[in-house]
């Protein structure tokens, strides 16, 4: 609301702060309005409140009815580094979300591409596959490829995890694909009346003009695998070397029975890179995620 | 485009970098000395008992050198073995287990050793050499038995004026119900005995450990489960869930998530809220560890009022260790494998530092061993002809599972009549194992 | 590739002829090139494993030894003696016919409010889908501490307001629905994109509606409702693809809890299911037999049984969807 203390030319509407009571009347008339969702809003941030708490109580405190902290025990956060190797489940993770994401764009960029702006023979066929392997569980092929790792003698590190995403991701494509296909013609004419040759095309015009679908699916992907727990636990539990975080958040308890302020804290530092990372790129994270509901 | 592809095989180079990581330092053995790994389950205070042992037997031998993972399960072990990446000696607290490992190939057979080092087996109790083969397939030896058996609070017994601990179930549960008090609130405050299936050890809910002191018989003569046809199956759980509903199931609970950790410091038993228990012999090390003025005595378990003559007994199991199938260096995993099984100086030395029973006579009656009261009862008990273990079958502990699924229903009253029931599992259970023998599924 | 050496008039030589051959040579090459990661990944990683899914179904193979041909021994256990099979089945469905359910209503009543919010729709939007990027171990693990019976903080609260608080995941009722408050309090995802597509129905409609004399009941269900039709059906199959794979959470919870129950802390007992089998969902069993047990065999028959499962229910729901959902004009 602006304050207009210029005169401006007849006719314009000046808006005045108004008094200080009408305001105070709207600010509570805007709460009861907002009363449930208010109630609501707290509700869903109560789980974080208590996580924090516990994470800075000492462990008998923790496992008492206590539900505020006294004293405060900040130490928790230093001790947690040293009960467990964060460090080196937070660089695992990194390298598997990293790699994962990079061969998630590099393959399915290609893909979604060829479906959506070349026409071709077989395509929709091709599509039709896309949409298929969207509907299928993956749980269902977990077996026969676990079989598969095994006999490569790859099961116990990364390569399992990160391999197949090079290979294209049903989702990523479909996704890609929806928006590619509203990239008006014209833009790409103009570059092949240029001469640019196909893939010229691709990484110049499209690329650029696609910058909020890829970017959401490169979020998407990192979000996916950095909180990837199931293909983890098949391939990576007994070799404790190459432990993401989720599995070494998993196994927290049993390595030290059960502190649970340590715990709580170590949760804490698990979820912080994902909601630092959503604070900075909040716009694509909303836009990303719109783009999924509207377009599919 | 150029740029495109040069990155591109660059970041391919990092994958395989990434994917080939394990595998380069793997290989990277066989420098000058050869590195053997051994898997065991124990952590914390027992694992580093177990590094000590180790650590002798490694500076004996310059050719080798032991490396020592703690925090095994069988899980664990299952997965490596079928992903290939194997430990050089492996160990499981799970002695059930080895019915599997054995049929399955997953431990190597360890026959062909014993019978190049000319080495007898019959050093070693005989429940420990039952649990430790299946079928005449002898492959796991026994390192360290474990034993159950009774602790009780001295102080709180004096203070409710009982004498002597409990010989029989129904002693137990009146001892039980003087030594219970209660909040204002009806919640449980101390607790006499805790009967729940699933709190801590003593009450593993596939009731190993109460079967041996109601002399319940796993199968009958036929080989066919009898947990339907031998009547003590059907005491025990009786005589459990009535204590379970005097407390109060809701009450149970509720105390049972309260508890802290069992093998944290904050033991329900060890900070006095629990004032009777069935546990095992390594408890006695714990105790002395983390609160060495507990007043506290330890006794054989009580047994079944029909049965008063199997006082004294107990149940028994231990960890097995052995050599999975796919393993490099087979002769000096043997070699480990031979020295603390056989040795009676690594034996005492371990059963010292982590107070489990020694599994060979020799190391039984070993001079190194320091008495301690507390577990002179343990040793006691291992002794007694009665104290049984677990039958070994060719499913491993998957019967275990069908057990408990069924207890923990009935203790909560999910599981209508008992002996319906109980006549439904021994189907179950044979049903099972019939499937296992035939190498078809569970 | 459009043509554009075409020209009218010119005369069809066999050069020029040679010359469309050679581009169209030229785009099959392109086409495949660009095409050839999701070929090598279609046929690796789904329709590999799915053909060997279907083999290993009828044999039994623990990766110790080869597979060796049982026939349909593995499917007969299945329907017929396998105890754990039925409750997983039904497990499983719960989730199907309560949890979806309620996750896309309450995702669509709290998009519906933050829509009508005047002010601070920003911060309500990134409150409500904080809790869905928290990963979901993590989330899991607090939420079996903060409704731990005995000394979670929701119990106290509950205790101080005088209600006997429920045994939450120590207990076979009322563990799914904890379950459930878990994954309401992650619903972000799907709240954000019924936002978008509420505040996306044209204004025209509610306007014309109004002046028709609609209450605002009224509105939801004839103007509301049929445009964001098509996103309540995506957010339907997505939130039902995801109950069949249903897995982390309940396997964390599970184990958590029962250690909470202070159970022999070396696993020497299966935890899964915990407690009383009330949270052995299908996938959850299908992990079970397969990578605790290594029953390799009888687990693809397991996934063999999802996969047709799956697959009906997909396109039953799109199938039936014809009925309600209304697209606006553009061509699907």
């Amino acid at each position: 609301m602006s304050t207009a203390s210029v005169p401006v030319a007849a006719g314009t509407l000046v808006r005045r702060k108004p008094p200080w009571a009408v305001r105070r009347r709207r600010f509570l008339v805007a709460v009861a309005d907002h009363s449930l969702l208010i109630v609501v809003a707290i509700i869903f941030l109560t789980p974080f409140a208590f996580i924090v708490l516990t994470s800075l109580m000492t462990n008998e405190q923790a496992l008492s009815s206590h539900l505020w902290p006294s004293p405060f025990r900040w130490h928790n956060y230093v001790d947690v580094f040293r009960e467990a190797p964060i460090w080196r489940w937070a660089i695992n993770t990194f390298l598997y979300s990293v790699l994962a994401t990079l061969g998630v764009l590099c393959s399915s960029i290609p893909v979604a591409y060829a479906l959506s702006r070349i026409r071709w023979r077989g395509r929709d066929l091709a599509f039709a596959t896309v949409l298929i392997a969207l509907m299928l569980p993956p749980v269902v092929s977990v077996v026969p490829l676990y079989v598969m790792w095994a006999k490569l003698h790859l099961v116990g590190n990364l390569g399992p995890l990160i391999i197949p995403n090079w290979f294209g991701d049903a989702f990523s494509i479909f996704l890609l694909r929806q928006f590619f296909l509203t990239i008006p013609e014209e833009y790409l004419d103009a570059a092949r009346v240029d001469g640019c040759g196909e893939l010229r095309i691709l990484a110049t015009v499209v690329l650029r003009l696609a910058k909020p679908a890829i970017a959401a699916v490169a979020l998407f992907s990192f979000l996916y695998t950095f909180n990837d727990f199931f293909l983890p636990l098949l391939y990576l539990r007994e070799n404790p070397s190459h432990w993401v975080l989720q599995i070494g958040l998993s196994e927290f308890r049993s390595l030290h029975q059960v502190q649970w302020n340590l715990t709580m804290a170590a949760t804490l530092l698990v979820m912080a890179p994902v909601i630092i990372l959503f604070f900075l790129a909040q716009k694509a994270f909303v836009e990303g995620v719109t783009l999924t509901g509207v377009k599919g | 485009m150029r740029r495109g592809v040069i990155a591109a095989i660059a970041l391919a180079a990092i994958l395989a970098a990434a994917a080939g990581a394990t595998a380069r330092s793997a290989a990277h053995a066989g420098t000058k000395a050869d590195t053997i790994t051994v898997w065991v389950g124990w952590s914390a205070r027992e694992l580093a008992g177990f590094k000590k042992v180790v650590a002798e037997y490694d500076s004996k031998h310059p050719d080798v050198n032991v490396k020592v993972v703690g925090g095994i399960n069988d899980d664990k072990i299952t997965a490596a073995i079928r992903s290939g990446n194997v430990p050089d000696v492996v160990s499981s607290f799970t002695s059930a287990n080895v019915g599997s490992y054995c049929k399955s190939g997953a431990w190597v057979d360890l026959k062909p050793f014993l019978s190049k080092d000319h080495l007898d087996v019959n050093v070693f109790p005989k429940t420990s050499q039952y649990y430790t083969q299946y079928n005449g397939k002898r492959c796991a030896l026994p390192f360290l038995a474990d034993v159950y058996g009774f602790y009780y609070n001295k102080k709180m017994f004096q203070a409710a004026g009982i004498k002597s601990p409990p010989k029989t179930m129904s002693e137990l549960t009146a001892d039980a119900k003087k030594l219970t008090k209660r909040n204002q609130n009806g919640s449980l405050k101390v607790v006499g005995y805790n009967p729940f299936l699933g709190f801590y050890a003593g009450n593993a809910p596939d009731l190993s450990a109460y079967a041996p002191l109601f002399g319940a018989k796993y199968t009958d003569a036929g080989g066919h489960s009898a947990l339907s046809k031998d009547p003590a199956w059907s005491r025990l759980l009786k005589w459990q869930k009535n204590l379970v509903d005097w407390y109060g199931y809701k009450n149970l609970q509720k105390f049972n998530a309260g508890a802290a950790d069992e093998f944290s410091a904050s033991h329900a038993f060890e900070i006095g809220k629990l004032a009777m228990m069935i546990d095992g012999e390594w408890r006695v090390a714990f105790i002395q560890a983390e609160h060495p003025g507990l007043a506290y005595a330890t006794a054989p378990a009580p047994v079944d009022d029909a049965k008063k003559n199997l006082y004294g007994a107990g149940y028994v199991n231990g960890t097995i260790i052995g050599i999975p199938k796919g393993v490099k260096h087979k002769d000096q995993a043997w070699a480990l494998l031979k020295y603390l099984t056989f040795n009676a100086h690594p034996l005492a030395q371990f059963s010292n530092l982590i107070r489990n029973v020694p599994t060979t006579k020799e190391s039984l009656n070993s001079k190194e061993i320091k008495p301690d009261a507390h577990f002179k009862t343990f040793l006691t008990i291992f002794a007694n002809p009665s104290s049984k273990t677990t039958p070994i079958t060719a499913a491993g502990n998957a019967y275990g599972t069908l057990i408990q699924a069924f207890a923990v229903k009935w203790q909560a009253g999910h599981a209508g009549d008992l002996h319906a029931g109980l006549q439904k599992l021994d189907k179950q259970i044979d049903a099972q194992l019939k499937q296992a023998q035939a190498g078809g599924v569970p | 590739m459009t043509e554009t050496a075409v020209t009218a008039g010119a005369p069809f030589t066999a050069e020029r002829r040679r010359a469309r051959h050679r581009a169209a040579w030229r785009r099959r090459r392109l086409v495949l090139m660009l095409m050839s990661p999701w070929i090598v990944g279609f046929c690796v990683f789904f329709g590999y494993p799915l053909v060997m899914s279907v083999y290993l179904s009828f044999t039994h193979y623990d990766l110790l030894s080869s597979p060796k041909w049982i026939g349909w021994a593995n499917y007969k256990y299945l329907f017929t003696e396998d105890p754990q099979v039925g409750p997983a089945v039904r497990n499983t469905l719960w989730l199907i016919l309560i949890m979806v359910p309620l996750q896309v209503l309450f995702a669509f009543g709290v998009a519906t409010m933050v829509a009508r919010a005047k002010r601070g729709v920003g911060f309500f939007r990134t409150v409500f889908y904080l809790p869905a990027l928290a990963p979901p171990v993590a989330a899991t693990m607090a939420f079996v501490y903060l409704l731990n019976p005995a000394t979670g903080p929701v119990n106290v609260i509950l205790g101080h307001l005088g209600v006997n608080g429920p045994l939450w995941f120590q207990s076979p009722q009322w563990s799914k629905p904890s379950l459930t408050l878990l994954s309401i309090w992650g619903v972000g995802n799907l709240m954000i994109i019924f936002l978008a597509a509420i505040l996306d129905a044209p204004q025209q409609l509610y306007e014309s509606a109004e002046l028709d004399g609609a209450g605002p009941i009224q509105r939801m269900r004839w103007v509301t409702l049929p445009t964001i039709s098509p996103v309540i059906l995506f957010s339907v199959v997505i939130s039902v693809i995801a109950a069949m794979q249903y897995f982390t959470q309940a396997y964390v919870a599970a184990n958590i809890a029962s250690g909470q129950a202070s159970q022999a802390g070396d696993q020497t007992v299966n935890n899964l299911g915990y407690p009383e089998g009330s949270t052995l969902f299908y996938p959850v069993l299908l992990y079970q037999h397969g990578f605790r047990f290594f029953n390799m065999g009888y687990a693809s028959a397991l996934s063999v049984l999802l996969l047709i499962v799956a697959f009906t229910v997909t396109v039953l729901i799109i199938r039936n969807s014809r009925r309600w959902v209304h697209y606006a004009g553009a061509v699907k």
